[in-house]
């Protein structure tokens, strides 16, 4: 797995992608800035979906509002492509970083929610009338979702104080 | 007292020391994540808001987007408090770099405009029964625009300080 993992971290060091993020002045800064737009668009469609499936914003029709998730997902992918940058132009303060694995668990379990929410529960979920409550496991699941968004925050927060080699955590 | 001994004493204040030189997680790094949760449910649920008028999502009324004011408020105030203690503890830095200037500016603009579009448009009657207008678009552009102009400045922010503190050494 080491090796693996070093093979792959050689490999990144060699890419153009590598060369901008630690030679172009400009590149770091942008990155972070659509980061950032990124996790607000996240927040405001995703989130805003979770806080209606806990009993918040309980007049808005739930089938409705979830026509703004493209607009989450747009702000997902952003993320995604700017995390690559970073996760390239810096692999070493990523890959052992606790923060940085703690923020990748959060992910994979928001995944995770989000694939057992539209599998199991969605079609019930979205004829929830304006006012009603959501059905009990969306309520769960909306928490879950929530949780782990905000966790993804803290942790990508967190991460320029766990830089790798100065930190301890019970697994490093 | 000339303005240099203003940041010192600033500085100085116990809330922000204990801010920027706290061991504890719950310190510096816990202020500023909470600044980046207050943001994403201030300029998210914005954003929202914004979506909406321009005419995505359109089967949410209109008038129930005042709904999202208590999650604004929440978010609003999250990080007024967290930016005030990432202000104490680095006053000289943010005081001295005119793109913090521009950032509350266009938080402020952001403000008044988020009041405009609840007073002519979320709060007006009937408002779910008739078209949304072009002004209306308008705030919501301008909304869209002030929103992003704040982030991106308050990233640049870690960037184009001049002075981390008030020893005034060059950075």
């Amino acid at each position: 797995m080491e090796v693996f993992v070093h093979s792959v971290q050689v490999w990144l060091k060699g890419t153009e992608l590598y060369y901008i993020m630690n030679n172009v002045n400009w590149a770091w800064r942008t990155s972070e800035s659509i980061h950032f737009i990124g996790l607000c668009l996240l927040m405001g469609t995703v989130g805003l979906f979770d806080l209606r499936m806990i009993g918040l914003v309980k007049r808005v029709p739930v089938a409705a509002l979830h026509r703004l998730i493209p607009f989450g997902i747009l702000g997902y992918g952003m993320n995604v492509m700017t995390g690559i940058t970073f996760l390239t132009g810096a692999s070493d303060q990523y890959i052992y970083n606790p923060a940085f694995q703690m923020k990748m668990l959060f992910m994979g379990t928001a995944g995770l929610n989000v694939a057992l929410f539209y599998l199991t529960m969605y079609r019930r979920v979205a004829s929830t009338a304006p006012g009603d409550e959501a059905p009990f496991p969306a309520r769960i699941a909306g928490g879950v979702s929530l949780l782990c968004w905000v966790g993804v925050i803290f942790c990508g927060r967190f991460l320029t104080f766990y830089r790798p080699p100065w930190h301890w955590c019970p697994w490093c | 007292m000339d303005w240099k001994g203003f940041f010192i004493l600033f500085e100085q204040g116990s809330i922000g020391t204990w801010v920027r030189e706290s061991p504890s997680m719950l310190a510096f790094p816990t202020i500023i994540a909470l600044h980046a949760v207050g943001m994403g449910l201030l300029a998210g649920s914005n954003a929202a808001m914004d979506f909406r008028i321009f005419g995505f999502a359109r089967r949410v009324p209109i008038s129930t987007l005042e709904n999202l004011v208590p999650i604004m408020r929440f978010g609003f105030w999250l990080n007024a408090v967290s930016g005030v203690l990432l202000l104490l503890a680095y006053p000289t830095k943010a005081l001295t770099n005119w793109i913090f200037y521009l950032k509350l500016a266009l938080i402020a603009i952001a403000m008044v405009d988020t009041l405009l579009i609840r007073k002519h448009i979320l709060q007006k009657p009937n408002v779910d029964a008739t078209s949304v207008s072009a002004r209306a678009k308008i705030l919501a552009a301008l909304s869209l625009a002030c929103w992003a102009g704040a982030i991106v400045s308050g990233r640049l922010l870690a960037y184009t300080y001049i002075y981390l503190d008030a020893s005034f050494t060059d950075y």
